[in-house]
């Protein structure tokens, strides 16, 4: 609806006549979609091409975790600016590569209303960022976090607007070109949240008043680095988040199944912990609903989701089992796909409820949430808004299809991996294996190749 | 393979003796040429035969039609029309393996094994000959049809070992990946070409005067136990390995069985007791070796209920290329999908079985774990094939195969995994394996049987 009126506009920007019938003929037109995101409706202004080609052309320097966590080890004035200026250049290069991927789309997708508020979204923040100057002082590394924090506030509605455009845009395009655009914006995303909140709480812990240039002790957070991750303690807490969330849409306590933890309890390594949160918490929410919707009607205590932490020199392996009846073998082929299957259309229905609560309602149950979760440990409770965490607390009951293909994103990206397998009948195992990152160097090789996007 | 055959759940055949071995007439040639250096040329069938039989289309062959002619005793049509069955799908079967055999290089096809192989196929092609150009139609053609039937399954008993011992001495010749390429298609094409031909055996047994009156209505339709329990066939291959174990450690590990133990199938129950035994070896070995043969074994059998997805959908969105080893063509494939659709019960949903069998054994080490699916021909030595016995690594193996004769020359050979997935996956299943090192093994099994049958 919204491309042939754009079209008009930007071609015939004289015929005032012209235009107005036809937007009286769209008028009518106007379908249920166009309406719902009105919004966006507008079209975008035309840009000179010139000034991304020449951010385009730059290259995009990879960083490790390793190098994330020894950088801010021992923090200093110098270190912090030298920081503050990687993100300063590393930031538009980035945004520039997506926009152009982005552009290279066909022109229907990209003036699908949700893929086109990302498109803007993209833009405004690279101008924003392309025009800040070299950062000299700690005052204009300030200034400069405050713009970067509220290009990341305001980009927290990106998840959401581009699984919807990318299922919107399904027939448009073949899938796999659609996949695998969202798997590049995806991981792309991840890398630039990274390295900016990374540097966000590098500043944080600079302005703190009890900071001391020194090394830290090795159960500490840098920057958004927690150095001795604990398998058991996230998902112990993940998991108590998840179980609350389903008792408080249930009303009902009995239906709830409990979680049992074995295995290597005491197995750390260094990760991003809002990462793992993220991809423990659904796992674990989808074995919840599982196990209840398959004990739904029997009086009988459901079985419980057991989860074995297995540690190996190389790597953390995390397995869920759930007895929640297993995964209908139709829909196994399109588990892992962002735009593909047969429940697209609830899908889209509860998409379109998360942006509105990623801004309100969501976000209080999220730190009350958390908070009652997390009291019981004493697990640091320093944490910012991430987009995640809209995500992580919704209602146990909004499905939105992206859980898994998201988590296997996000597992990835730090060189580990995610596997199913499903006993139809009668219950899931998912394997989460974290790669312990920062005593290997050809996992950095990994890393990079994968930020390399 | 050997013992698979000769298990005492279907009556055996006695098989035709004098049978022909061609090699042997080329041993007088002067001056001293061995038997093997080269493929006799006496074979009675001639090039263009072969290679007008190979370009056929080669049909997949499902679970629902090796029972659609019916529950034994079949009636003298519906026996002869299983005969005529097994007679269109077996040459052109056959003439593309004796293709795939000439293709490979001459250095190791004029090996003494893989020679005695090819050698095996010519001779089998040559023997379906004076049928496969007409139907049969008489009683007693279908009985002379049957004994070449097991003729055909006699002299194919031992090929994989012969196989697997003849790309050993040629190892210098050919690269790994081209034999397991090579063996991949070899041993899926041996699974349906044998389950044809025992499938006609078993039903013309079942069919005669005699062998059914006593019994009652039998589950098994030919090869096929159409009230499989996984749960029994789990039970006696544990019996089965857990003896040897104990033999061979002085332990056995013990074994939890859960999930729905009461589940039914069709499905081929040589199949699954070969997988099975397989997979727990495998298992039982890692716990006992890891110390750890207090921790039990546990196995879930989940069943699924029936699903709406069919064979028929499932073969229709396979595509036949060259890097998958299926054991029919596209040709054959789009054939069957557009003309055999209402004529079998293809429509009704199947059952799915899921077996996972987890151990405590300590998992696959990382630099293993991409090795697991590979024939690994390349990692045993020629004293190892000839001398199992005497290696500890593989003892289990070796004694677990000295029970069925000539099938311990396979033992420790590693083929376990990826034999046992070639089976699970002839009819749509398949095998998954997740290591989790330092602690154990998961193995998932699942297994496709057939609609309901009338």
């Amino acid at each position: 609806m919204t491309l042939p009126l754009k079209l008009f506009q930007n071609q015939c920007e004289g015929s005032i006549i012209q235009y107005w019938f036809y937007k009286e003929q769209s008028g009518e037109r106007t379908s249920a979609s166009a309406k719902r995101c009105c919004k966006a409706a507008r079209p975008s202004p035309w840009r000179p091409a010139s000034i991304l080609d020449d951010w385009v052309d730059r290259p995009i320097r990879p960083i490790s975790l390793r190098q994330l966590f020894f950088f801010g080890r021992t923090l200093t004035e110098e270190r912090l600016i030298s920081s503050a200026n990687y993100v300063r250049s590393e930031l538009p290069t980035r945004l520039a590569h997506r926009l152009r991927d982005m552009q290279k789309l066909p022109y229907v997708v990209v003036t699908n209303p949700h893929l086109s508020t990302v498109y803007e979204l993209y833009y405004k923040a690279f101008e924003t960022l392309r025009r800040v100057p070299l950062i000299k002082t700690v005052e204009e590394n300030d200034e400069y976090c405050k713009a970067i924090s509220g290009t990341l506030k305001e980009h927290l509605a990106v998840i959401p607007n581009l699984v919807i455009g990318v299922l919107e845009c399904q027939d448009l395009v073949q899938p796999h070109i659609m996949e695998d655009f969202i798997n590049t914006m995806l991981r792309a995303r991840i890398s630039r949240r990274v390295i900016a909140e990374q540097h966000l709480a590098l500043t944080e812990t600079f302005d703190s008043p009890w900071h001391f240039p020194e090394k830290k002790s090795e159960s500490e957070f840098v920057g958004e680095v927690l150095l001795r991750c604990n398998a058991r303690d996230i998902v112990k807490q993940s998991g108590e988040l998840a179980q609350q969330l389903s008792r408080k849409a249930t009303n009902s306590d009995s239906a709830i199944p409990e979680i049992k933890i074995s295995g290597h309890l005491e197995a750390t390594f260094p990760y991003i912990q809002s990462h793992l949160e993220y991809i423990v918490g659904e796992l674990l929410r989808n074995s919840i609903l599982a196990v209840m919707e398959k004990n739904h009607g029997t009086c009988s205590k459901p079985p419980p989701i057991e989860v074995l932490i297995c540690e190996a020199p190389q790597h953390v392996v995390i397995r869920i089992s759930d007895q929640g009846g297993g995964i209908p073998r139709d829909i196994v082929p399109y588990l892992w796909s962002f735009n593909k299957g047969p429940k697209n259309a609830a899908r889209l229905r509860n998409l379109e409820k998360v942006p509105a609560m990623a801004a309100t309602v969501d976000e209080l149950q999220t730190s009350s949430a958390r908070q009652g979760a997390s009291s019981n440990h004493a697990l640091p409770e320093k944490r910012r808004d991430s987009s995640l965490s809209s995500l992580s607390s919704r209602p146990p009951n909004l499905r939105l299809g992206m859980g898994l293909p998201m988590s296997r994103v996000y597992a990835e990206y730090w060189a580990g991996s995610l596997q199913l397998h499903s006993l139809e009948g009668y219950g899931v195992d998912v394997f989460l294996q974290i790669s312990k990152l920062g005593n290997q160097n050809e996992q950095i090789n990994t890393r990079a190749s994968i930020d390399a996007v | 393979m050997a013992d698979l055959l000769s298990r005492g759940w279907r009556p055996v055949l006695r098989f035709r003796s004098e049978r022909v071995r061609w090699y042997t007439s080329v041993a007088s040639f002067p001056p001293a040429v061995p038997t093997w250096s080269h493929p006799p040329s006496s074979a009675q069938i001639s090039d263009e035969e072969i290679n007008r039989l190979a370009a056929r289309p080669r049909r997949p062959v499902t679970l629902a039609d090796l029972v659609k002619h019916g529950r034994p005793p079949l009636s003298p049509n519906a026996l002869l029309s299983s005969a005529n069955y097994t007679l269109a799908l077996l040459p052109p079967r056959l003439a593309h393996r004796i293709q795939c055999l000439r293709n490979l290089p001459f250095i190791v096809v004029s090996n003494p094994h893989i020679s005695q192989i090819y050698n095996n196929y010519l001779h089998s092609i040559s023997t379906l000959l004076p049928y496969h150009k007409r139907h049969i139609t008489t009683l007693q053609e279908e009985e002379q049809f049957t004994e070449t039937m097991a003729d055909l399954v006699h002299t194919h008993n031992n090929t994989i070992p012969i196989l697997a011992r003849g790309f050993l001495e040629c190892r210098k010749y050919i690269t790994p990946s081209e034999v397991t390429k090579f063996l991949e298609q070899h041993l899926r094409a041996r699974i349906g070409t044998r389950l044809i031909a025992e499938q006609h055996i078993a039903l013309h047994m079942a069919s005669q005067p005699g062998s059914y009156e006593e019994k009652g209505v039998s589950p098994y339709i030919g090869v096929i136990d159409t009230a499989l329990r996984p749960a029994e066939i789990i039970r006696n291959c544990d019996a089965f390995v857990s003896e040897i174990c104990e033999l061979k450690y002085g332990v056995r590990p013990s074994l939890i069985l859960n999930g729905e133990v009461d589940a039914e199938f069709a499905h081929v129950p040589v199949h699954l007791e070969y997988i099975v035994t397989e997979l727990l070896k495998n298992a039982y070995r890692a716990t006992v070796e890891s110390g750890n043969e207090r921790k039990p074994v546990e196995i879930t059998i989940a069943a699924a209920p029936n699903a709406p997805h069919t064979k028929l959908e499932a073969l229709k969105s396979l595509l036949v290329s060259q890097d998958t080893s299926h054991d029919f063509s596209q040709e054959g494939l789009t054939e069957y999908c557009n003309t055999e659709g209402d004529a079998i019960p293809l429509n009704s949903a199947a059952q799915s079985i899921t077996i996972r069998i987890r151990d405590q054994g300590g998992g696959i080490a990382p630099d293993i774990l991409p090795n697991i699916w590979a024939f690994n021909f390349t990692t045993f030595s020629n004293n190892r094939t000839s001398n199992a016995d005497n290696d500890n690594i593989d003892a289990l193996n070796a004694i677990s195969g000295s029970g069925g004769g000539n099938s311990s020359s396979i033992a420790g050979l590693g083929y376990g995994l990826p034999l046992g997935r070639a089976y699970a996956e002839y009819f749509g299943g398949g095998i998954a394996v997740e290591s989790l090192y330092g602690f154990g093994t998961d193995v998932y099994l699942s297994l496709q049987g057939v609609g309901k049958i009338s």
